[in-house]
Formats: structure tokens, C-alpha cells, sequence
């Protein structure tokens, strides 16, 4: 680690620059489930960081609900439940774009990774054998997705951060990734800011493994806590490294009107009822015998076209009414949803009917992983991306419920083992390496005084207008036209940005300062999400084109790699691995 | 046009010497919460106000902030309710070394977690609270082995902690009045998060004996007036004060 002794501010060139130096075997920024697996096995035998911008706990992985997948076979129904199956599953719900040995490896570690949860402590819900409790899931053959009860993330997250306070990981909270530093084509570090004192910190390491979850907040509406930016995505990104299948979003169809908290499926299993505003069951007429449990995507596309068609409420959605269950089916089946609804939406499902939309609920895009490289390896010598901001790819074109739970868990430890097989690295003390590190600290600086004395716009104004924009154009429909004019608009956010005002001056926990590099972080996505949107001329998973309505395995079964070059992005492809399963249509 | 609502905010840079309150007033929208509000100040009308949050949602444990004199969940909590849900019964007064002068029927009042050192606005320096949370050793120190079978237990069992678990480690339930005098108590939180792991029957006996151990010293369990403050301000119903009784009945009988 190696920071200024003095106040930033008073930075003013290289000769001013005291550094205090500290370096360690690999850093890992994120302590989401993901990274934090990878920490607790890494850090048995390495000297490790773990760089978070909250505090691990506050990780986005603890507001996972439902579960994780693992072919378990513990119930009665599961009894013949394999890897295999789970695989299948998965690259059939991929739509097929999910590279095939990843998602095979994924389910074939499922079991073990599970059990091991177990081990650490996890309290997992259970069956009167004493086995682990398994649900059915959307997308599944067979009930497979483990939970504890309806907070499984909170659960699991909990338990693996007790771990590494066991094994004595070491924690650097409430610092935040800016950039990636690198000298010859090899990563050498990365450049952070303390948030609590607003000290520019850079972290001296070989190795890099970025576990920094989803990026859902480039919408307005999303399921996805406040601080899911794609901060590791973008600053791969400007270090070089391509984004992948940004394209592929995946929206779920009912969240709470308003702040978008899921209400989970369970809410439409328990008998719950669709109605537009002229009071019609319009699910009946999309899907009629599967009608309000038709799958995830289906049912978004029709409240969206409710809404698009003008027959959706004021301010765009629908209802899902539950009234009819009665007080007493409520309170002893959906509390969680009830207590949503009360202290979220101020409202009383018993009473009233909940107003819900579609809104951005996962990425299955992310940091490109190397062509024919190793599982979560980038084209950036010694960088590593795992979780929801990486791309390996296991999801394809959509992803399954439970599934992504199960990804962090299986990179986590499979970075970490890889890693410690490759062995460790040095960094040689260079002029080069001095100076990057110079380098990246100084036009950090110049940046920030840019943004204080600039007389644009405020980064609200833009990340407002930005999640509008992906909101209504780059959504659950796409039309040609319209992902034209998002691009443009995104090319003329982009532009504000350069001009944008926040005040950078005083430093301690200047949340102002660390949202306006959160919003450069998204921009970028977002310009790449809807230009990857544009190139796709197909409707596969979760992107759905009103232009092209089919597959086209033909020209686009391949993912997309999105690259800044000097004349703007560049789109090349990379061949989905094949020729463990059948390549079908996807039909439920 | 939307109404307006006042809020007054505890105010205070690690450079002054005092805080101070500021009053901001802000259009009201269905359905915002004090978190919302908040982000409205801060995007809006002042981007250096400093506090909290991840998750909007209630399961992440960052936005503990007091409201109109009781802890609670920014996030959690509607604007439009402030002034008409009850309140909880019999919670200590808060002092944060300023008065307010606050217009209680129609402003809102935030200030931070008490009980804990203030590092900016409503930032509160919780390195104590993880500092005492570690020091309960809560964790299996089973190790696991590469391909084991799946262990099972009962579901009464599991049962028996699922509320203990689904503390958020927010850090409310350190408005207890024995929190305000001994720097040293260890917490209701982590005295319910060493009861989860007693309680829990995966746990052999000596990990267990040594979590006892700690939680039996005197700025510990024994520490506890049992007020009960932590059970009612809880927003997950942990139950803190409970499970430091159950320690204290069940567990502790050699120590009475
Ligand atoms: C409401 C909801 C319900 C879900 N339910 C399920 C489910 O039931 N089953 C399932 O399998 N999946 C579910 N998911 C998805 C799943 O929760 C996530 O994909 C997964 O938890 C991501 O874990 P992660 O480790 O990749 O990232 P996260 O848990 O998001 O962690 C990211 C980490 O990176 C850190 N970080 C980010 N940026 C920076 C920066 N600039 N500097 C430093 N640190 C940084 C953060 O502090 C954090 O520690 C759900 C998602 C949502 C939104
Ligand atoms: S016991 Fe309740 S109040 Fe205390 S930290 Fe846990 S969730 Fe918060
Ligand atoms: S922001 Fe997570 S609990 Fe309020």
C-alpha cells in the first residue's frame, strides 16, 4: 500500500509525493460473496487485501432471497436430480449463449460448494430427514435451489464473512476502487480512495481479482442496492479490457412502484392476480393456461406493453392484487411481501392492491474473461474478475434464479486455488512503475479540481437523466430506432460529464465526490449496454428485439467484446463454447 | 405541486468543534422514504451531506440514524409516516450535545446513532461495535474437508436461531442506556450474535465454552439491566435482550 502523507490537496507535483509503501500477494476489491470466498481461501497462505467500498456485510449479495442451486437431490421429487440436469438447465436458459464447460463446471462444484456452506455454518433451511431444504425455481427440472429461508444471501453472506474473521482476512473498508494501474501490459496495482478520510491509497500487487458485483444502477429502476455501479467494469474498462455481452439484462416483472424492491414470484404462486387499469387480467390473454406464472420475461414484456399501450397507471404500472387471498392467507403465507409493503410503499396488501413494473434485476454481462484462457482470467495480465461483474460466461443470455449465488461461490474459490497454484509474483521496484503510480495520482487529482471548478451540470441531473434514458429505450423491448436515440443521448451525457460540477474540496466522506465516480463508472456501461444492444440484431434471452423476433444462431450465437478505441467503440466476437449439449430452441 | 416537508439535520465536520442543525425543505413524492429524502438533499441542495446506505431495502444494516428521537432504518422509514406511526415505548432521551430547537409537530428531526463517536453528519465511527463483534469469536472453527457428506439437523433446531440470524448488525439496538455508560459493554447485537452460536447445535462444546466464557465477564451478559431497549428498537426482530436472558438463565447457571 503506498499513499500520500500529506493532504491531498497540497499535491501539486511528483516532488511533493511522500510515499509510504506496503504491497501484498493479491488484492481483491469487492467483499460480496464472491470476494470474499476468494479472500478466506487465498489468505491461508498469502498476504491479501480486501478492498471494499461498504462495509462486507453491507454487500449486495446479503439482499438475496430466494437461493442457490446445487443438485442436491435431497427431496423426494429431486431424487434424480444430477449436475448434468442442472447444467442443461442452465445453458438451455441461457438461450444458449452460455459457455458450455463453465456452466457444466458451475453445477458440477454446486454440491460440494453447498455442503461446504453448510460446514461454515450456514443455516440452511431443512427437510424433516435433516437435509438441506431445496425449492422449486423458475427455468429448474427438479427443486434445487437450497435457501434459508427467504434470506439466503443474508444468510450465506454472514457466514462466509464470520469465516474470514476466523482466518484473520485483512480488510481495508470503505475504500473505493478508482483505477487499475499497469506498466508494460501487466497489472501492478490499483489506485483507491480512503472514503472516510479522502486520502488517495495505492495498493502495490501482482495480482488483481475484481469481485465487485452488478451494475444494475445504470437504470433508474432496478432491484439492485444504490451502490451496484460497475465501478471494476469500468475501470477494467478504461485499463483496456473489453466489456462482454453488456447487452444482456435481465429484468423482473413485478417490483414495488417507486423504490423497485422485488416482490418475489411468490407473491403470483400464492394466487396473486395481474390487472391493467381498466381492471382487465391481461396475463390471460399473453399466456392462457400459464397466466400470471408464465416466465420472468414474458410477464415483464406484458406489463411493459400494458404500460406502453396506455393501459398501465399513472407514472407506468400495474397492479397485482392480492386482496382477494384475505387477511388471515397473507399474514401466514407472504409477511415478507406485506412488511415490504407497508414500511416501502406505505400501503396494506390486505387493503389495497400493490403497484408494481418491470425494473433491472440482473447482469449477466460484465468484464470480458480471456479468450481460451483459464475461468475468470482477463486479457489483462494479472487481472481476475469473479461474480456478478465478471462475464466467464455461465449465464448467456439469461439467467437462472439461484444460479448466481452458486457462481460466486464457485470463482471465488476457484480464482483463489488457481492463484496459489500459479504462485506467487514479485513487482520490481522500477522508474516505470514509479511513475504510472505518479502518474494515475496526479491526474486523479487534476480531475477532481476539473470537477470543482467545472460550471456543468451535477452528476444527479446526468445519472437522472441516464437511467431514463436506459429505463424507456434500452429495456425490456428494444426497437432500432430507439436504441439509436439512446446512444446519442448517452454520447451527449457523456460529453456533459466532461463538464460536471461537484464540489472535491473536502474530502472526508464526500459522498458527493465518490456517486460523480460511480456515474463515470455507469456511463461507460451504459453507452456500451445500449451499443451491444444495437449490434445484436436478434432476440435471444433477455434481449428482446421488436425488430429481429427470432434467434439467429447463424450470425450471432457469439458473445460480444466491446472495446474504447480512439475513434469511439469497436465490437468484436468471441465464439460461444460448444458441444457438451445440443443446441436447441427455447421454448417453456 | 408536492408538498413541502422540513427536515433538520445534525450537522458536524471532523473539523468542528460542535455540531450544529441545518433545516433543508424538500418536495415529498409517494411512496420516499428518509433514505430518499436524504439522496434529495444530497443530490440537490447540499452533495456534502454524509451518511450511509447500500441496499434501500432494510437487509444491509447502514442507514441506523435516529428519527424524531427514536433509532430506526432511514430506508425503512416512509416520510409520510414519521409523525403517525407510534412510537416504541419507554426509549431513553438521546443527547447529542446541542439542542436542536426543533418544531416538533412538523419537522423531521434526524441526528446519528447515539452511543457512538460521531465522524461526519450522520457517519458514526462503528469500529467499536465490529471491534466487540469479533471478540465473541463468531464463527465454526470446524474445519471442512474436500467432498465430505452433507451433515444434517433437525428443523426445530435450525428453528431455534432463524431470528438470531437475521440480524443486520445495523447497530440500533446500541441505543441501550447501559450502551450510553460503559464504553466496555460489548452490545446487544453481539450478545445475540454469541447466542446464535450457542444456541446452535452444530456447536461442539468447546468453541461454545469459550464464547460462554467471554460473554460472562462483567461488561458482558452480567453488564445488561435488561431494559429491553434493543428489543424494541430492533427493525428484524433479533430479540437482543431475550437472548441475553436465555444466556444468562440457561447457560450461566454455574456463574449465579
Ligand atoms: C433483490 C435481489 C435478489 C436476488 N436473489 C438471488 C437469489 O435468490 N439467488 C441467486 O443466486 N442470486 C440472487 N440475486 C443475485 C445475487 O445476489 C448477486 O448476483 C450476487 O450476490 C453478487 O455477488 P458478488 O460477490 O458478485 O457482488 P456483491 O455482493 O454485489 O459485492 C460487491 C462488492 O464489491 C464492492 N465494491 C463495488 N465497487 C467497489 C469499488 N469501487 N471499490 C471498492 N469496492 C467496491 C462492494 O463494496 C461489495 O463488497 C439477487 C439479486 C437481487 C438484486
Ligand atoms: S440485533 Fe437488531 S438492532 Fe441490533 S444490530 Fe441486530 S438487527 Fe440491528
Ligand atoms: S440502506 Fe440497507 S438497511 Fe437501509
Amino acid at each position: 500500500m503506498l499513499y500520500n502523507t500529506k493532504k491531498p490537496r497540497f499535491i501539486l507535483g511528483t516532488r511533493d509525493l511522500k510515499l509510504k509503501k506496503e504491497e501484498f500477494d493479491a488484492v481483491i476489491v469487492g467483499a460480496g460473496l464472491s470476494g470474499l470466498r476468494a479472500a478466506l481461501e487465498l489468505s491461508t497462505k498469502w498476504k491479501v487485501a480486501v478492498i471494499s467500498k461498504v462495509h462486507p456485510v453491507r454487500s449486495h449479495s446479503g439482499a438475496a432471497q430466494g437461493g442457490i442451486n446445487a443438485a442436491l437431490g435431497n427431496t423426494e421429487e429431486g431424487k434424480d436430480d444430477s449436475p448434468e440436469k442442472h447444467a442443461y438447465d442452465t445453458i438451455y436458459g441461457s438461450d444458449f449463449l452460455a459457455d458450455q464447460d463453465a456452466a457444466y463446471f458451475m453445477c458440477k462444484e454446486a454440491p460440494k460448494i453447498v455442503v461446504e456452506l453448510e460446514s461454515m455454518g450456514a443455516p440452511f433451511s431443512r427437510l424433516k430427514s435433516g437435509l438441506i431444504a431445496q425449492r422449486p425455481f423458475g427455468g429448474a427440472g427438479f427443486p434445487r435451489t437450497c435457501y434459508a429461508g427467504d434470506r439466503t444471501g443474508h444468510s450465506l453472506l454472514n457466514t462466509m464473512y464470520e469465516q474470514c474473521i476466523r482466518e484473520g482476512v485483512k480488510f481495508f473498508d470503505e475504500h473505493f476502487l478508482i483505477d487499475l494501474i499497469k506498466v508494460e501490459g501487466r497489472i501492478t496495482g490499483i489506485l483507491t480512495i480512503d472514503i472516510a478520510i479522502g486520502r488517495l491509497v495505492v495498493f502495490r500487487t501482482p495480482y488483481v481479482v475484481l469481485a465487485t458485483g452488478g451494475f444494475g444502477r445504470i437504470y433508474k429502476r432496478s432491484t439492485n442496492a444504490i451502490i451496484n455501479t460497475g465501478d471494476g467494469v469500468g475501470a477494467a474498462f478504461r485499463a483496456g479490457v473489453p466489456m462482454q455481452d453488456c447487452e444482456f439484462v435481465q429484468f423482473h416483472p413485478t417490483t414495488l412502484y417507486g423504490s423497485n424492491i422485488l416482490i418475489t414470484e411468490g407473491a403470483r404462486g400464492e394466487g396473486g392476480l395481474l390487472f391493467n387499469k381498466n381492471h382487465e387480467r391481461f396475463m390471460s390473454k399473453v399466456a392462457p393456461s400459464a397466466e400470471e406464472l408464465a416466465p420472468r420475461d414474458i410477464v415483464a414484456r406484458a406489463i411493459e406493453r400494458e404500460v406502453r399501450e396506455g393501459r398501465g397507471f399513472e407514472g407506468g404500472y400495474v397492479h397485482l392484487d392480492l386482496t382477494h387471498l384475505g387477511a388471515e392467507r397473507i399474514k401466514e403465507r407472504l409477511p415478507g411481501i406485506r412488511e415490504i409493503c407497508i414500511y416501502f410503499a406505505g400501503l396494506d396488501p390486505i387493503e389495497e392492491p400493490i403497484p408494481v413494473q418491470p425494473a433491472q434485476h440482473y447482469s449477466m454481462g460484465g468484464i470480458a474473461s480471456k479468450i481460451d484462457g483459464d475461468f475468470c482470467e482477463t486479457p489483462l495480465q494479472g487481472l481476475y474478475a469473479i461474480g456478478e461483474t465478471s462475464c466467464i460466461s455461465v449465464h448467456g443470455a439469461n439467467r437462472l434464479g439461484g444460479n448466481s449465488l452458486l457462481e460466486t461461490a464457485v470463482f471465488g474459490r476457484f480464482v483463489a486455488k488457481m492463484l496459489l497454484e500459479k504462485g506467487k509474483q514479485v513487482i520490481l521496484e522500477s522508474d516505470d512503475l514509479r511513475k504510472a503510480e505518479i502518474q494515475i495520482i496526479e491526474e486523479t487529482e487534476l480531475l477532481f479540481s476539473q470537477w470543482h471548478s467545472n460550471q456543468g451540470k451535477t452528476p444527479a441531473v446526468i445519472r437522472e437523466e441516464m437511467g431514463d434514458i436506459l429505463d424507456s429505450k434500452v429495456g425490456v423491448y428494444r426497437k432500432r430506432k430507439e436504441l439509436e436515440d439512446a446512444y446519442k443521448s448517452i454520447i451527449k451525457l457523456q460529453e456533459e460529464f466532461n463538464e460536471v460540477h461537484i464540489e472535491t474540496k473536502k474530502r472526508q466522506f464526500n459522498y458527493g465526490l465518490i456517486r460523480t465516480l460511480e456515474l463515470r463508472n455507469m456511463l461507460d456501461i451504459g453507452e456500451v449496454t445500449t451499443y451491444a444492444a444495437l449490434w445484436r440484431k436478434e432476440s435471444r434471452g433477455a434481449h428482446y428485439s421488436l425488430d429481429y423476433t427470432r434467434r439467429n444462431d447463424k450470425d450471432f450465437l457469439v458473445h460480444s467484446l466491446v472495446f474504447r478505441t480512439k475513434d469511439g467503440l469497436k465490437l468484436e466476437t468471441k465464439s460461444v463454447k460448444t458441444g457438451m449439449f445440443e443446441i436447441k430452441e427455447r421454448v417453456y | 405541486m408536492a408538498d413541502m416537508q422540513t427536515f433538520l439535520i445534525y450537522r458536524k465536520s471532523p473539523d468542528d468543534k460542535e455540531p450544529r442543525y441545518e433545516r433543508f425543505e424538500i418536495p415529498v413524492t409517494k411512496g420516499m422514504s428518509v433514505l430518499d429524502a436524504l439522496f434529495y438533499i444530497q443530490d440537490h441542495l447540499d452533495s456534502s451531506l454524509a451518511f450511509r446506505y447500500s441496499c434501500r431495502g432494510a437487509i444491509c444494516g447502514s442507514c441506523s440514524m435516529t428519527i424524531d428521537q427514536v433509532p430506526m432504518l432511514a430506508c425503512r422509514t416512509q416520510v409520510s409516516s414519521v409523525k403517525t406511526t407510534k412510537k416504541p415505548p419507554k426509549l431513553p432521551k438521546f443527547d447529542f450535545g446541542k439542542n436542536p430547537e426543533w418544531k416538533k409537530e412538523n419537522e423531521i428531526l434526524i441526528e446519528p446513532l447515539p452511543n457512538m463517536k460521531n465522524r461526519k453528519d450522520l457517519v458514526v465511527d462503528m469500529k467499536p461495535f465490529w471491534r466487540f463483534y469479533k471478540e465473541i469469536r463468531p464463527f465454526f472453527t470446524k474445519k471442512w474437508k474436500e467432498n465430505q457428506p452433507e451433515k444434517k439437523q433437525k428443523i426445530k433446531e435450525i428453528n431455534a436461531i432463524e431470528h438470531l440470524v437475521y440480524c443486520i448488525l445495523c447497530g440500533l439496538c446500541w441505543s441501550c442506556p447501559i450502551n450510553a455508560k460503559n464504553e466496555h459493554y460489548l452490545g446487544p447485537a453481539q450478545l445475540a450474535k454469541s447466542f446464535r452460536f450457542i444456541s446452535d447445535s452444530r456447536v461442539t462444546s468447546k468453541p461454545r465454552n469459550a464464547i460462554l466464557e467471554r460473554v460472562s465477564k462483567d461488561d458482558a451478559v452480567p453488564a445488561c439491566k435488561q431494559y429491553f431497549v434493543c428489543n424494541r428498537v430492533c427493525p428484524k426482530g433479533v430479540r437482543p435482550g431475550t437472548a441475553i436472558k436465555h444466556i444468562r438463565d440457561k447457560w450461566m447457571e454455574d456463574e449465579k
